[in-house]
């Protein structure tokens, strides 16, 4: 669940970014980072290799406004996509509130964003977490790339999707579904603080 | 001095007093904020924790790969500042401390400090409270317009 401060009245949501390797995690992060004004966001913490893929994570946090008179921060976290960091990958998914799944949309990463949805799976459930009762949405990045080698999101939706959850187009190199993907994720997330519990 | 339950703070207080730690920041294992005294942008705090849950998570994995108990402190020592970043459990699950210290303490004062902290924050932890409603249900509208603004649109 979200960390709630009733002193201060202020809502913390990890949110993490998680999908094969260069299926475009850290790009929509650098497009969150570009779009908001910078009282708005704190440093861009980026633990990467020399060649710029992610080592351990990437780190944004964002300050979105006050709703329901409470001060709301999203932490965004990428996971290192190559298969061999998935201790790494663990580590950071520890307390996730929320996950993006970003798959490749390329028909040639199929079998890359299948594996890495199935570790997504295995790591929550090693950590008690049931993917059923975890907020998720799934992002079909890459759709900018010509027809003939990518899967239409019908395709993608029918392959990871069976679970129906709320899925998105985008292209995050142009921003196009970032957005789209990071407020329906955030909707989720901030849902379970809305939800009254059930009577004792 | 910022904390997340009035419990935390007068265990802390005495922390900060008795080590002259420069900055404090508590967190969970998953690096989420418990209370921090000195840093001055709530943003950039979290920053600070993050990199810090991940330097304890990747040195118990790496005590796991070494075959050895798990590693409860790890200190970076500097020219001008220290950093000492310890675990410790709580009935509140696993916490961890990040301190910034300078020469006007030393690390020892700063780990011996430390290990009171942690067995005071233990034994003043209060039961968990019950989930209860924050937001309200009709909380989307203004989610949307948070968004929005953020974002430009």
């Amino acid at each position: 669940m979200p960390l709630v401060n009733f002193t201060t009245r202020e809502i913390t949501c990890k949110l993490v970014y998680y999908g094969p390797g260069r299926c475009g995690k850290t790009t929509n992060l650098l497009y969150v980072h570009g779009r908001v004004p910078e009282d708005r966001r704190g440093t861009m913490v980026s633990l990467a290799t020399q060649s710029d893929r992610t080592l351990f994570f990437d780190f944004l946090p964002l300050e979105l406004g006050v709703i329901s008179g409470f001060t709301t921060r999203f932490q965004l976290y990428t996971v290192p996509g190559q298969v061999y960091y998935n201790a790494t990958r663990r580590l950071v998914l520890q307390g996730a509130d929320g996950v993006v799944f970003v798959a490749d949309s390329q028909a040639r990463r199929f079998d890359d964003n299948l594996e890495s949805f199935q570790n997504l799976q295995e790591n929550l459930l090693e950590q008690g977490v049931d993917i059923r009762q975890l907020p998720l949405v799934l992002q079909y990045n890459k759709q900018d790339l010509p027809a003939d080698l990518i899967l239409a999101p019908p395709d993608l939706d029918d392959a990871f999707n069976f679970r129906g959850v709320p899925s998105h187009p985008a292209d995050a190199l142009h921003g196009a579904g970032v957005f789209e993907t990071l407020k329906t994720l955030s909707g989720l997330v901030l849902s379970r603080l809305a939800t009254r519990p059930p009577a004792a | 001095m910022r904390s997340l339950e009035p419990w935390v703070e007068a265990p802390l207080s005495e922390f900060l007093a008795e080590s002259a730690a420069r900055l404090t920041l508590l967190m969970t294992s998953a690096g989420q904020v418990v209370a921090q005294h000195g840093f001055t942008r709530a943003l950039d705090v979290m920053a600070a924790a993050a990199l810090g849950a991940g330097i304890m998570a990747s040195t118990f994995e790496l005590a796991k790969v070494m075959g050895t108990r798990p590693l409860g402190s790890v200190v970076h020592q500097g020219s001008t500042v220290g950093v000492y970043l310890a675990s410790f459990e709580t009935p509140r699950g696993r916490w961890l401390g990040l301190v910034v210290f300078g020469r006007e303490t030393s690390l020892g004062l700063v780990q011996l400090f430390f290990e009171t902290l942690a067995s005071d924050l233990a034994r003043a932890a209060p039961a968990e409270e019950p989930p209860r409603q924050v937001l309200a249900e009709n909380f989307e509208a203004e989610l949307n317009n948070s968004l929005r603004a953020l974002f430009g649109r």
